[in-house]
């Protein structure tokens, strides 16, 4: 068994990527650098094609596969379904804001021209939790 | 400063969110995107579901409601590094 452990090493290194970016979703420099995955991904498929070249075995090979088959899907992931197509947003620095209101969570109206001369305001436009 | 956060969740759901994070936060309810396709920014059929979401962004505003920093989201999983939206705050 210890012989394979390159090809253990390979598959625990493609787990805890997937685990630890998903349990660290929160922390800003894990959730804006997915190349973190990706790379320990290729690092993973790296490890198991040596291996694999090394002593062509099962383990290895399924190591392999099952890291190459992560990097494939975590690219997929990142720079085909998670990308957002740029169109022209109606917001420019140094112009003004237009103006809205909208129902707050007690749904209470809520005005943005209403905090005018009264303080800063931050909006955050979120997915949302569906 | 006010942190307004917008989204097409239900009142509820905002709601509940904000107590889970204790966040000073004042959870805006844009439930047919009407703002947000005002602002112009719709990530068209960008949802789990097939659905049209915000894209996300941070708007930072001055008291005279000018536009003073702004982040556009590019890819789903980034957001704005907290310290730079602070920093933007801050210079106002």
């Amino acid at each position: 068994m210890t012989r394979y452990w390159p090809a253990l090493l390979s598959v625990a290194l493609s787990l805890g990527a997937v685990g630890g970016y998903v349990s660290l979703l929160r922390m800003p420099v894990i959730r804006n650098h997915p190349a973190l995955y990706l790379t320990a991904f290729a690092l993973a498929t790296a490890i198991a094609a040596l291996a694999s070249w090394r002593a062509a075995r099962w383990p290895n090979l399924a190591a392999l596969v099952f890291s190459a088959a992560m990097l494939v899907l975590g690219g997929y992931f990142n720079f085909a379904l998670a990308r957002i197509p740029t169109t022209a947003p109606a917001l420019r620095v140094g112009e003004p804001a237009p103006d809205f209101t909208l129902p707050d969570a007690a749904g209470a109206p809520v005005t943005l021209a209403s905090f005018r001369d009264r303080t800063p305001v931050v909006l955050v436009f979120y997915r949302g939790y569906w | 400063m006010q942190i307004l956060a917008i989204s097409p969740d239900s009142n509820e759901r905002s709601q509940a969110l904000a107590e889970r994070l204790r966040a000073h936060y004042r959870f805006l309810t844009d439930r047919d995107l009407t703002v947000t396709r005002r602002y112009g920014l719709v990530h068209a059929r960008g949802g789990n579901k097939g659905q049209d979401v915000p894209r996300p962004t941070t708007v930072v505003i001055d008291r005279q409601g000018i536009v003073r920093w702004l982040s556009l989201a590019d890819n789903i999983q980034v957001r704005p590094e907290p310290g730079d939206v602070a920093r933007a705050v801050r210079a106002l």
